[in-house]
């Protein structure tokens, strides 16, 4: 009971917190950062030489990186745009239906699945021998399985895009539902009418301003998670280019041992570009969420 | 209006149920292929081979179980903990962004870089090891997610209870613990999920050794059969969906 | 408070510089058997292993670890892995000095042999020591030799096996076995045809090299850096010039061969190919391709190897891993995994060489109802050309075709 109380207490408990935080928190992704640093440099590493630009050199000369980063960003940004319009959409124009406990339920099932399985089922639906292939064949629209287009495996992602949608949207559905109802939006949008806007101004200039102040925060992590998700374009992307995280596995699992530090220089290149963008985010916020 | 609204919400639970019956339904069947709609089999075979072969579906479930929970555990337990202290920081802003970074990044990088140090730990390849890896992913979330919780409000119930007499323990026993009790399971249940569904982190740092079932599911996926790899689907979206069902109350209290 | 994390931060980096293996082994070498079999009994051995497979692990989970268990005590853990994640693990280890590794044999061939020798990652020879290596006809080339390299003891052959194309017989009557033949079949039947970007993908890939330089032999003998890049430049010339009929246009490749697979049971592709002599007989039994399909060989010739158990250099539990090899290697082992309806795969032992009673149960195992046998194919087997080739395959296809 004593050790608890002390614990509790202001003094004792600032060191125990302050270790577990740096030991948990901060010490892992400081000495993963170093690690792959270090590795880029070719200062470790059974089959490096010793300290040298070389692998540096050869990473940023080639546009490999420079366009997976891009596809990259591509990808999560048009994912994120789809998915928040389309949880918008369904929140502004449905927010009474969702009170409804069955279709409340409904909308949380989503969450229960994850990227692996949303990656699977995307294959089984939408690959030329998948489910919807077979529908078009049986209406006529297609005459085989080489007239149904590429939807996954391709260069626009349109699969990728679309798993990444069918779990982030749902997830969005809920939280600006949630937005909606603890911030009395639907109070703020009776008063909008009240004070003359019409319909679709207080949806544009109230409703939606509000629903995505409120979400800023996810929605710029959401956008970082996306560009590194590792296990829906492993399974849904093609083999040029890759997303990030699928690209940075491959070269650290290369067959040529001598090669395997460029896929640390990418590590790290992706690291620090992620940390500028949360320090970013972060320094944009005034206002602490109390 | 109102045909378009049930149209549009048809639609949407269609498109919701859709992914579980298909999943369900293929785990099921065998030898069905373009261009049929319906399989040429339709029975129990695949769930029945799952459980008596000495495929490990079984002991991967159980081992899933097993690391979910004692993830969630700790990192819920220790980020309310931790994010106590941040909260009342006065450098709060700058730890809190501190916290961020080991959740942003994308656990598959993070964890080829520390390969190493698991192997120098001792940890490589082992239950403890991946449960370590995964609570590094965990308690940043768990961090990130108590900081809404802590802040003038509590404080002032904090002091309220220190004014009329009592000490800490009983503060946090009788007052902050009950207020934090929804948070809590909210943030026990996130953490759980999130170490449930993890992959490229387990399967680096686990080596093939600690299997899970996203593991399982993955080989099962790779292997040309995928009528199992439904059925390794459907078990992995139990838990989950258990969970959500006790929790769903619970799951939007407090935004991030 | 930051001074001590900034101490323990240097502390970790510079932790990190490589260190020299101290690593003893007690020389099991000059131990008898019967006592590496007592100090093998009741220990654990983790084999490192492709699991693409479910009939082979059907085979191990269902055969090989409970007799393991009863005829020697040992407990067989499996661990999912192959080619660059064994060679990267070995490194990881070396590089953090651990002393007793995660995994105590590796099934490997080709370049996988080849790496691990480069960082000193395997035990041995020990082939010697193992009883029922002397069951293996080594004076045959396609087992002694690895991919161009002498196997020197330091591996035990586990299969043999040859690569061979596939085709559905009644959609392809008359498949295309020369480049020239592929090139028109391609362009009458657009989109059904594709290279996995993978080992079986490459292999295919050596076969067509092989063709280019004219002859089954023209890549024996080591790496010969010219030879490479003029045929692999035919290649690239070739494959580029014609991928716009092969499946997706030739814009993209299957990360897999498993796909490969999928891909041709759902008719998605028309030519399949792969190890096992094809491997259709257990596709077929499993109803998930059509009886009418077939095995056929590339005219100038398909690989054929060997693939073959190592032991590390760092497991704790060698004996373990040597008895455990040798029962891999065992009459009853080989015979139950070229089951026909199982595993299928050919023994790398020596019909000549067995006991009477062996020879008789060997001489039962009924033929494959639907692929060829090894024999069959023994005409169009070529060797594995030196490691070299096949890591620069894997590069140079990403580089010049993938990504053109």
């Amino acid at each position: 009971m004593k050790i608890l109380e002390s614990m509790l207490s202001k003094n004792s408990e600032n060191k125990i917190s302050l270790g577990l935080f740096f030991v948990l928190a901060i010490l892992p992704v400081a000495a993963a950062f170093s690690y792959a640093v270090l590795y880029s440099f070719g200062v470790v590493g059974i089959a490096n030489e010793g300290f040298t630009f070389r692998f540096w050199k050869e990473v940023l000369s080639t546009g490999e990186f420079i366009q997976s980063f891009g596809y990259s960003a591509a990808i999560s940004a048009v994912s994120m745009v789809i998915s928040i319009s389309l949880a918008l959409y369904l929140t502004i124009i449905f927010h009474k239906d969702f009170e409804n406990k069955i279709l409340s339920f409904i909308a949380y099932l989503p969450l229960s699945l994850p990227g692996v399985v949303a990656a699977f089922f995307g294959v089984q639906v939408l690959s030329k021998s998948g489910f919807f292939s077979r529908l078009s064949y049986k209406i006529g629209w297609t005459e085989d399985l080489s007239g149904f287009p590429d939807l996954i495996n391709d260069q626009y992602a349109i699969g990728i895009i679309i798993t990444f949608v069918s779990v982030v949207a749902p997830f969005f559905l809920l939280l600006f539902l949630n937005i909606y109802e603890n911030e009395k939006v639907d109070e703020l949008h009776k008063l909008a009418n009240s004070l003359g806007a019409d319909r679709r101004q207080s949806i544009w200039k109230v409703e939606i301003p509000i629903l995505l102040h409120k979400s800023k925060k996810l929605i710029s992590l959401y956008l970082i998670f996306l560009m590194g998700a590792y296990e829906i374009p492993l399974i849904l992307g093609r083999e040029a280019p890759q997303m990030l995280s699928v690209l940075i596995v491959r070269d650290l699992k290369q067959y040529d041992l001598t090669k395997i530090s460029e896929g640390y220089v990418i590590a790290v290149i992706y690291s620090i570009v992620i940390g500028m963008i949360t320090y970013f985010i972060f320094s944009r916020q005034k206002q602490v969420y109390a | 209006m109102p045909k378009f609204r049930k149209v549009t919400l048809l639609l949407y639970v269609v498109m919701i149920m859709f992914p579980f019956f298909y999943l369900f339904l293929l785990s099921l069947s065998a030898e069905w292929k373009f261009p049929d709609l319906t399989p040429n089999y339709f029975g129990i075979k695949n769930w029945q081979q799952i459980f008596s072969s000495q495929s490990g579906l079984g002991t991967s479930f159980i081992t899933s179980l097993f690391i979910s929970f004692f993830v969630a555990l700790t990192s819920t337990s220790l980020g309310f903990y931790v994010s106590r202290y941040i909260s009342y920081h006065p450098r709060r802003h700058t730890m809190s962004m501190l916290a961020y970074f080991p959740y942003v990044i994308a656990p598959v990088v993070f964890g080829a870089c520390m390969i190493y140090f698991f192997l120098k730990m001792r940890l490589f390849g082992t239950l403890y090891g991946v449960i370590l890896a995964q609570s590094f992913v965990a308690f940043p979330y768990a961090l990130i997610f108590f900081t809404s919780f802590w802040g003038e409000k509590i404080q002032s119930y904090e002091q309220l209870v220190a004014t009329l007499g009592g000490n800490v323990m009983q503060g946090f026993l009788k007052v902050t613990l009950p207020l934090a009790k929804g948070m809590l399971m909210i943030c026990f249940f996130q953490t759980f999920l999130i170490s449930w569904f993890e992959y490229g982190l387990t399967s680096i740092i686990g080596v093939g050794k600690v299997e899970t079932l996203t593991i399982k599911v993955f080989l099962f996926i790779k292997e040309s059969n995928f009528y199992f790899g439904a059925l390794s689907c459907c078990l992995l979206i139990l838990p989950p969906l258990f969970l959500i069902y006790l929790n769903k109350r619970y799951v939007f209290n407090k935004i991030l | 408070m930051r001074r001590i994390f900034f101490i323990l931060l240097t502390m970790i980096i510079f932790g990190c510089k490589d260190q020299k293996a101290t690593n003893p082994t007690t020389d099991l070498l000059t131990l008898e058997w019967s006592e590496i079999l007592t100090r093998a009994n009741g220990s654990e051995v983790t084999f490192m292993m492709w699991q693409g497979s479910p009939d082979l692990n059907k085979y191990i989970n269902e055969y090989i670890k409970p007799h393991l268990k009863e005829k020697h005590g040992i407990t067989l853990n499996i661990v999912g892995g192959q080619g660059p994640e064994i060679v990267q693990l070995l490194m990881g280890e070396k590089q953090a000095n651990v002393s007793d590794g995660q995994v105590d044999m590796v099934w490997i061939n080709g370049e996988t042999f080849f790496q691990l020798k480069a960082i000193d990652g395997l035990w041995g020879p020990f082939l010697d020591k193992i009883p029922n290596s002397k069951l293996i006809d080594l004076s045959n080339k396609f087992i002694s030799t690895d991919f161009q390299q002498p196997i020197g003891g330091m591996e035990v052959p586990w299969s043999i096996t040859q690569f061979a194309l596939v085709h559905d017989s009644i959609e392809t009557p008359t498949p295309p076995s020369t480049l020239p033949e592929l090139a028109a079949y391609v362009k009458q039947n657009q989109g059904y045809f594709t290279i996995s970007n993978d080992f079986s993908g490459m292999t295919l890939l050596k076969s067509f090299l092989a063709e280019l330089s004219g002859s089954p032999h023209g890549l024996d003998g080591t790496f010969d850096e010219i030879k490479y890049s003029d045929l692999s430049e035919k290649l690239w010339a070739w494959i580029n010039q014609h991928k716009k009929y092969f499946w997706k246009n030739g814009e993209t490749f299957p990360s897999e061969n498993t796909k490969l697979n999928q891909m041709y049971a759902n008719g998605e592709i028309k030519i399949s190919y792969g190890f096992g002599e094809g491997g259709i007989d257990d596709k077929i039994n499993q109803g998930l391709i059509p009886k009418s399909t077939k095995v056929y060989p590339w005219k100038n010739g398909t690989i054929k190897n060997s693939n073959y158990l190592g032991i590390v250099s760092n497991s704790g539990n060698k004996a373990g891993a040597m008895v455990a090899i040798n029962y891999f290697l065992s009459p009853d082992a080989q015979f139950r995994k070229a089951d026909v309806s199982g595993v299928n795969a050919n023994t790398v032992l020596s019909y000549d060489l067995l006991t009477a009673d062996d020879k008789v149960k060997f001489d039962q195992i009924p033929k494959r109802l639907y692929g060829p046998s090894i024999e069959e194919l023994k005409g169009h087997a070529i060797q594995e050309p030196d490691p070299r080739y096949m890591i620069k395959l894997y590069e140079d296809f990403r580089k010049y075709v993938i990504e053109k």
